[in-house]
């Protein structure tokens, strides 16, 4: 099995357990992101956002032709939101990783047991996180979270802004994925191991 | 892990005797096993060599709670295992332990959950090169033109290593579910939560 992707390169699908690092400023990136994390039928889908608010992740994954049973939304930009029918969990900072983690295991929770329950898992971004946690933390909580998703047989996206970052923290946060999308306005390429 | 010795040591944590004999029965054939009967019994035991803690939450004398505030103080990369009477939820993990056991405790799970805690320690093992080897990559890369860094030795052993330790790194927990990665994300925030532990959970 493997996550199908419309409209990304080259590329049509990823396989399950892989986990895309998505370089590019975040007007870009969040509409790519946006993109690779819209489930299809019989998936589900969670979004963790430091920099846009739940209602509008919700909105344009519905636009995308999602359905609201399929959405949970991590929303850490400490804004108030009140959207029924969609499980929407609130953190104060986008630097609470534990938060994060529970958070995310508590929306799986309702029907993870069920082990063939298939998923796609946005973060945007992780230069808001980063604001917010040392690069150390950031690298280890990464190593975590795409070892989850690797378990999980899940697919993840996680965006990220190299110009708000040094060249070499860039560097060593890409050492965490499997593979990574460069994107601009002219298109999106995808190098590394995972995808098809 | 403790060195020189193949095999990981396990401290168990207990007030009741006969529930004493019956761990060290179940854990002596993999494990080397210490035992306390009480709070400062354990705390007199604690040394670097421990990687796994069982610890009953209700003892007389000193709490779990108690006891475990002191494990993390002076072995941090230690892992502590509650037993319970009660079926709690991911709350445990943000208190600071890093998995729990409902009573009675079966061997297999016993087993298990113990394995499960070593996988983890191994993990952050790993990790913690990978960050170094990451690190000092990306600072090559940082500096030298693309073209240069291929022809270059210590480059490429240095990508090799970590191809290695990425696949390590993938093997290590394959089971791993939801209470491992809470449980890990909390352990690198560093327990600097530990000041808001609930303290009438049971």
């Amino acid at each position: 099995m493997s996550y199908r992707v419309d409209s990304f390169g080259d590329v049509t699908s990823f396989d399950d357990g892989v986990s895309l690092l998505m370089s590019g400023t975040s007007t870009e990136t969040n509409q790519r992101l946006l993109d690779a994390v819209t489930p299809k039928a019989d998936e589900r889908s969670v979004v963790i956002t430091t920099n846009t608010g739940a209602a509008t992740v919700l909105k344009e994954l519905e636009r995308r032709g999602a359905d609201r049973e399929q959405i949970g939304i991590i929303d850490c930009t400490n804004a108030d939101s009140e959207i029924e029918d969609v499980p929407v969990r609130t953190l104060s900072s986008p630097g609470d990783l534990t938060g994060i983690s529970l958070e995310f295991a508590k929306l799986f929770d309702r029907d993870m047991d069920d082990e063939s329950v298939r998923a796609r898992v946005g973060f945007a971004s992780v230069s808001t996180a980063l604001m917010y946690t040392e690069l150390r933390t950031m690298f280890r909580f990464l190593h975590v979270f795409t070892a989850r998703i690797r378990s999980g047989g899940m697919f993840g996206t996680f965006a990220l802004d190299p110009t708000m970052h040094e060249e070499k923290a860039h560097n060593t946060i890409r050492a965490v994925f499997d593979c990574e999308a460069d994107v601009d306005e002219d298109g999106i390429s995808v190098s590394g191991t995972g995808f098809e | 892990m403790a060195d020189g010795d193949d095999q990981p040591t396990v401290l168990v944590v207990e007030d009741e005797r006969a529930l004493i004999e019956l761990y060290v029965r179940w854990l002596e054939d993999d494990y080397r096993v210490l035992t306390a009967d009480g709070g400062e019994e354990a705390l007199e035991q604690l040394d670097e060599g421990i990687d796994v803690v069982l610890l009953d939450r209700l003892m007389p004398g000193m709490s779990g709670d108690e006891v475990l505030e002191e494990i993390r103080r002076r072995i941090p990369d230690c892992k502590v295992a509650m037993v319970t009477a009660v079926e709690p939820d991911f709350d445990v993990i943000t208190m600071g332990f890093d998995d729990y056991l409902t009573k009675p405790v079966e061997r297999e799970e016993l087993l298990e959950t113990i394995q499960r805690l070593l996988s983890r320690s191994q993990f952050d093992d790993i990790e913690q090169e990978l960050y170094a080897l990451s690190s000092k990559q990306a600072a090559l890369r940082s500096s030298k033109p693309k073209e240069e860094l291929e022809e270059n030795e210590e480059f490429r052993e240095l990508q090799h290593r970590i191809d290695e330790l990425r696949g390590e790194l993938d093997t290590t927990l394959p089971g791993m579910d939801d209470d491992d990665f809470v449980a890990m994300v909390r352990d690198i925030e560093g327990g600097e939560d530990s000041d808001d532990l609930p303290g009438d959970f049971e």
